[in-house]
């Protein structure tokens, strides 16, 4: 992108320059101020807990006790969940696309990638509240569950959801890799396999890590989906991350439990809604970082590639 | 023979991953296609909505979302332009570009829910709005402004260099320039960009259900304040969560396939000039 032609400069006032700054200013000063007003309205949430807010295990609003964990724990379970079932399909479907298909089978190829990813959120809630929480609630039921609404279905649902976009980001980083370096692979007698293994895969290394972290941010943010299929259920915090019980129960995310009538409830009650908040500022700082990372592999990648 | 059975192995696995992939798509279509196709009728598409769902049509919900994507076209259009010009025109500096480009990226980041949650406290309490279709239109402008803003950057960053060069060779000034050559050869990547972001916006429920839209009620709004509209996003959110009769059962389905068609529609128009793009970025 750093290649788009040098214009003659001129410092005469112009229209449409003027318009540019005066936009792209406003734009930026109002999603500035939003992030601002997020920190602002929270301040009372963390003088009334401060870090107990992060840490404590109990939310009850009306006895004012407000700990987050149990929603930071859902929405990082549901999220790894669905990384767990969607990385390895997709990136076997973005090697497939970019080592062993071509030209229009190819351009298909991403078409149905990006019709996927452009299905609406609440469709897929739609499909999993009818068809997969009862899938859930069939093949789990020797685990004596109370209903098909777990953290397993938002996360299975999930991944269906972030599967186009780890495709697309692999199929970019694997695209990425210099076609010379393949080519040269293969003459010395290496397979394809061999090549996609030893040649693309490592040298799109960085950049699918990236994929993966930036589909872990898309999945963390999901609202409508998982607010349909979780079960909201408050303070599910389980004595053991690594029992696989508590996944087939009721939990709660940071994002379900913002976009729940306890959103309408709490605004006008500082604390309350501070508190609410509060869970905005933990799920935007958990986005961004994993934003940040994601970025910063890219270029990571992309440095790489180039020498 | 063991490295060419590894390597049979490998691509039946990888291809099987683009076949379930295709697969889930297909199966996802067919079932709405199969659900909701028989409830799909002229009366259904142009009724009011009655009896919470049970009867009578989406007219007022096509009508709602319609209103709020014309809104969020003309907060996103200009914007996402300028942003786009600034980047590949105005902005010398390949630092302060990638600035734009990164904060493009975390804005495409942030949950939609959060859109929600900002704009109930501005537009609802402080501006005082209640639930107003213009508070939603500007959010989902906002929240669709990276998809546009990008896809316009890279169509811009493709226009042939020679074409600015002959007109800078004309003795063209750069306001010139930008308004004969850049902008009628980026308006494909525009309306591209646009489409793909609109397609993103119609079926966003998370920013609109505290802001902007309500499940019945509403017709055409008369002004800003205390002017909801229907929406088919949150219709559909709303029945998926409290009714389980046959008859809520079909609507629900047909109000789904209506809103994929319409979202289809967008992408499918946009998508190949899109990946063609995209492609011969890769390569080029």
């Amino acid at each position: 992108m750093g290649k788009a032609a040098k214009l003659p400069k001129h410092n005469r006032f112009c229209a449409i320059k003027a318009a540019s700054w005066f936009f792209t200013s406003l734009a930026f000063v109002a999603v500035t101020a939003g992030l601002i007003l997020l920190l602002v309205e929270s301040i009372p949430v963390w003088r009334h807990s401060g870090l107990e807010f992060i840490t404590g295990r109990n939310w009850f609003y009306r006895a004012r006790e407000f700990g987050a964990l149990p929603m930071i724990y859902g929405s990082l379970q549901v999220a790894v969940i669905a990384i767990l079932i969607a990385a390895p399909i997709a990136v076997g479907a973005a090697i497939f696309g970019t080592e062993f298909l071509s030209g229009r089978l190819r351009i298909g190829l991403k078409i149905v990638i990006e019709l996927l990813a452009g299905i609406p959120s609440v469709i897929y809630g739609l499909l999993g509240i009818l068809l997969l929480r009862n899938w859930v609630y069939d093949s789990m039921e020797s685990l004596d569950i109370l209903s098909g609404d777990t953290l397993l279905t938002a996360g299975i649902l999930l991944a269906v959801m972030i599967l186009p976009t780890i495709m697309t980001l692999a199929d970019d980083a694997l695209q990425s890799v210099p076609r010379a370096q393949r080519m040269a692979a293969r003459s010395l007698g290496l397979t394809a396999t061999e090549t996609a293994i030893n040649i693309s895969l490592r040298g799109a290394f960085p950049g699918l890590i990236a994929a993966v972290l930036l589909a872990m941010g898309r999945a963390l943010g999901e609202t409508i989906a998982v607010f349909l299929v979780v079960g909201r259920q408050d303070n599910q915090l389980p004595e053991s991350l690594f029992s696989f019980q508590p996944l087939v129960e009721s939990g709660q995310t940071l994002t379900s439990k913002l976009g729940g009538s306890e959103t309408n409830i709490a605004y006008g009650e500082p604390l309350h809604w501070g508190a609410m908040l509060g869970l905005g500022i933990l799920l935007m700082i958990m986005v961004t970082a994993l934003t940040f990372a994601g970025l910063g592999l890219q270029n990571l990648a992309r440095r790489k590639n180039e020498t | 023979m063991k490295r060419k059975f590894f390597d049979l192995l490998f691509r039946t696995a990888t291809c099987l991953c683009v076949v379930f992939s295709c697969a889930v798509l297909l199966a996802i279509i067919g079932f709405i296609v199969k659900q909701g196709s028989s409830a799909v009728s002229r009366a259904f598409l142009t009724g009011e909505i009655t009896g919470a769902g049970a009867s009578g049509g989406i007219f007022y919900n096509l009508v709602g979302t319609g209103i709020l994507l014309a809104t969020t076209f003309l907060v996103s259009a200009p914007t996402a332009l300028s942003i786009a010009l600034l980047h590949g025109v105005y902005l010398r500096n390949y630092r302060h570009r990638e600035k734009i480009t990164i904060l493009l990226y975390i804005l495409n980041g942030i949950p939609g829910i959060l859109f929600g949650i900002v704009g109930l406290v501005v537009f609802v309490q402080w501006f005082g709005w209640g639930k107003s279709w213009l508070a939603g239109g500007i959010l989902l402008g906002f929240m669709i402004l990276p998809t546009v803003s990008v896809t316009l950057i890279e169509r811009i960053a493709s226009i042939p260099r020679k074409y600015i060069e002959a007109a800078a060779g004309l003795g063209l000034r750069q306001s010139e320039i930008v308004r004969s050559v850049i902008l009628p050869q980026s308006a494909g990547g525009l309306a591209t960009g646009l489409l793909l972001g609109l397609a993103r916006a119609a079926g966003e429920t998370a920013p609109i259900m505290f802001t902007a839209t309500i499940f019945a009620g509403a017709t055409i709004p008369n002004g800003i304040r205390e002017n909801p509209v229907l929406s088919l996003p949150y219709h559909i959110f709303i029945l998926a969560q409290d009714s389980y009769s046959p008859e809520v059962n079909s609507r629900l389905w047909a109000a789904a396939l209506v809103l994929v068609i319409l979202v289809f529609a967008m992408s499918i128009v946009a998508l190949p000039a899109r990946l063609k793009i995209h492609e011969e970025a890769d390569h080029g």
